[in-house]
């Protein structure tokens, strides 16, 4: 004979008894002293940055992704393929450097850049630490994204080359 | 103004890298949308495409912070650069979302596109291999139906051509199917007289059939089982019949296939040759005991004989020895044909003889006493048979002999059948005699031709007139054979009941006469 499964209450008469007088007080709580909504949440200046930082981070992750991917289960072999792939290790180099240099410039002190406003009279304060170093030498990103828009020509100049290749061969096939 | 590092040479290369960026973005761009336009259904050219257009929106978006700016800052212009700063940033942070985003679709949209394109791509070749099918269906038909026909045809020959008896059966043991050589020897026309009929109806011995069809049944097959038929016509058949059983997917005998073997003749021969060895040593024993009785019976005769000289005169003496005279005579008779018997053909003279010939003037003889117990003769001779080496005498005996015999198997009246012929393949020369007597019942035929073997009344026959006739024509390196009831459909039709077959050797040159 099947034993049935033993029923629990989880509310035993006297607990019961407490929710039903517990309730109607929490309702009075809530609706007799109301608070400012807050519906529209003010954002603080930095949040920009921040959005604009996790971008990057978002955008290395994907590039981190494919590198993996493909590294993985190649998807075409070729000249093509090995620049795109150069070009998005440069893209993730660019990547890494520009949020270095995002986070660095938020632990710059205000007169860290002295100079005016004039840009051409624009210099880094002593005293020039290793984080100010790391700050000024990674301010040179293009030294980076452009070689990864370079790769990325490439790549697609040889795909371009590929396409019409195989196309030609199979219109002469036909 | 002295220390710190300088951003000059950042600047500059923010001003030239973004210009750079620029120009490089719209150069892939190019590429992307031409790539685009070759292949409108690939993927990685849609996803480059998109990334490339992010891409330029990002230079584009960059050279605001790096060459407006710098151009403002030159123009004086600071407040236009604060204006257009944060348009900057966020343009930036949203094509860098909008690579990633991309990006992490890209490589899960490739994967299901190119399941989907594998999955069509087999599609596309099971339709053209559909295609080449149906295209190609019906010459394969043809194909398989002209194959399956030739090999019918060469099953077919085999069955029909075949010189031996090859009949079905269903489970019962009826005849389901049999071929031409079957309904011939067994003395039918055509197939549909057979077909239904019981196998065990033609076993002449009902044992032998419970043991062909139980060995059929328990072991699957039968090989060399020697069998004794009856055909139609009440003539007997010896054959050797291999069988195997047909059996369904549950074992259980559904029917059989069978070969038979006609041993008709190869028995015949093998009788003959028994009997030649028992005639052999018959005739030896003869020989010796009619050579001992032969001398008193001379004696007998020759003293018998001077006794009737003696009582010329006296009946009463006379009556006994006349009586005494020809039974010692019947005696003679029986003891010179014994010796004859014995001797073969070892005396007389051998000549070229026109068997056709030769039976005209045996015919002139007895034709005579033929005719007046109203049997007629028959005669079909065939002209210009070659002559055949005998000895004339011992020739025109046998002849004798054999149309006496048929004489005696016709009781009231009937026809003598006599039948000459050539057999140009076997070089042998052929006399049927026939009769439309009662026949030779099965169980004597074959010791017809054993000495003193009569099936006549007593003082009718001796018995050895058909060993005597055998030794002869052995002598002359021929054979007799008999059929009762004969199976040309020639002798048939004329109604003849017993056929003896005298079966000459025939040398090709020269003539002779009779």
């Amino acid at each position: 004979m099947p034993m049935s499964p033993r029923k629990v209450n989880p509310f035993p008469a006297k607990s019961a008894a407490s929710l039903r007088l517990v309730r109607p007080l929490l309702l009075l709580a809530v609706l007799g002293f109301p608070a400012p909504a807050l519906a529209v949440q003010v954002h603080g200046s930095p949040e920009g940055l921040y959005a604009h930082m996790l971008a990057h981070i978002f955008f290395a992750s994907a590039l981190a992704f494919l590198l993996h991917v493909l590294h993985r289960r190649p998807l075409g072999t070729g000249s093509a393929w090995r620049y795109f792939k150069l070009a998005l290790f440069f893209f993730l180099l660019w990547n890494v450097d520009t949020f270095v240099v995002h986070w660095l410039s938020l632990r710059l002190e205000e007169n860290a850049i002295i100079g005016g406003s004039k840009l051409w009279h624009h210099r880094l304060a002593p005293p020039l630490d290793a984080e100010r170093w790391i700050f000024y030498l990674g301010r040179f990103d293009h030294l980076f994204c452009v070689p990864a828009m370079y790769f990325l020509v490439r790549s697609l100049r040889a795909f371009c080359a590929e396409t019409e290749g195989r196309l030609k061969r199979l219109g002469e096939g036909a | 103004m002295s220390g710190g590092l300088p951003f000059l040479p950042v600047y500059v290369g923010d001003f030239v890298g973004a210009t750079l960026m620029i120009v490089l973005s719209l150069q892939a761009m190019r590429y992307a949308w031409r790539l685009t336009r070759l292949e409108r259904q690939n993927v990685l050219w849609t996803y480059l495409f998109w990334l490339c257009l992010a891409l330029v929106t990002l230079a584009v978006s960059r050279s605001a912070g790096h060459i407006l700016r710098f151009l403002m800052e030159l123009a004086g212009c600071h407040f236009g650069w604060r204006l257009l700063a944060p348009f900057s940033g966020g343009l930036n942070s949203l094509a860098f979302m909008t690579v990633a985003v991309l990006t992490f679709y890209f490589y899960n949209v490739y994967l299901v596109n190119e399941r989907v394109r594998r999955h069509a791509l087999a599609l596309a070749e099971a339709h053209e291999s559909l295609q080449c099918l149906n295209q190609t269906l019906e010459e394969r038909v043809e194909e398989r139906t002209m194959e399956l026909r030739r090999s019918e045809q060469k099953f077919r020959r085999l069955y029909e051509g075949s010189k031996d008896m090859i009949f079905f059966c269903d489970a019962e043991g009826r005849i389901a199917d049999i071929n031409a050589s079957g309904v011939e020897l067994l003395g039918y026309e055509r197939s549909e007289e057979i077909v239904g009929q019981h196998l065990s109806a033609f076993f002449s011995d009902e044992a032998k059939w419970s043991r062909y069809f139980c060995t059929l049944n328990s072991v699957g097959h039968i090989k060399d089982f020697e069998v004794e038929f009856a055909r139609r016509d009440g003539a007997r058949l010896y054959l050797m019949i291999a069988a195997s059983a047909i059996r369904d997917e549950n074992q259980v005998m559904q029917g059989c296939e069978a070969i038979a073997k006609d041993l008709t003749h190869f028995k015949q021969v093998t009788d003959q040759l028994i009997q030649s060895e028992n005639m052999a040593s018959v005739g030896q024993l003869a020989a010796g005991v009619a050579h001992e009785i032969n001398t008193p019976l001379g004696i007998i005769l020759g003293y018998t004989q001077l006794l009737e000289e003696d009582f010329g005169g006296n009946e009463v003496v006379l009556e006994p020895l006349r009586i005494v005279e020809k039974q010692t005579k019947v005696c003679k008779r029986i003891v010179a044909d014994l010796l004859r018997f014995s001797r073969r053909t070892s005396e007389g003279e051998l000549s070229r003889i026109k068997v056709n010939h030769c039976l005209e003037e045996v015919l002139s003889v007895v034709e005579h006493s033929l005719n007046m117990d109203h049997i007629y003769v028959q005669r079909v001779l065939a002209d210009d048979l070659p002559p055949v080496v005998a000895d004339r005498e011992r020739l025109r005996q046998v002849l004798v002999n054999m149309i006496t015999n048929a004489h005696h198997a016709i009781t009231k009246e009937g026809i003598v059948g006599i039948w000459t012929r050539f057999n140009t393949h076997s070089q042998e020369l052929e006399i049927i005699i026939g009769d439309t007597g009662g026949g030779i019942p099965p169980e004597v035929i074959g010791r017809i031709f054993d000495p003193f073997f009569t099936t006549k009344g007593v003082g009718k026959g001796t018995g050895l007139g058909l060993s005597v006739s055998f030794g002869i024509i052995q002598g002359f390196g021929g054979r007799i054979e008999v059929q009762s009831p004969p199976r040309q459909a020639m002798l048939k039709e004329a109604g003849m009941r017993t056929a003896f077959h005298i079966i000459l050797p025939v040398e090709p040159a020269g003539g002779g006469n009779c």
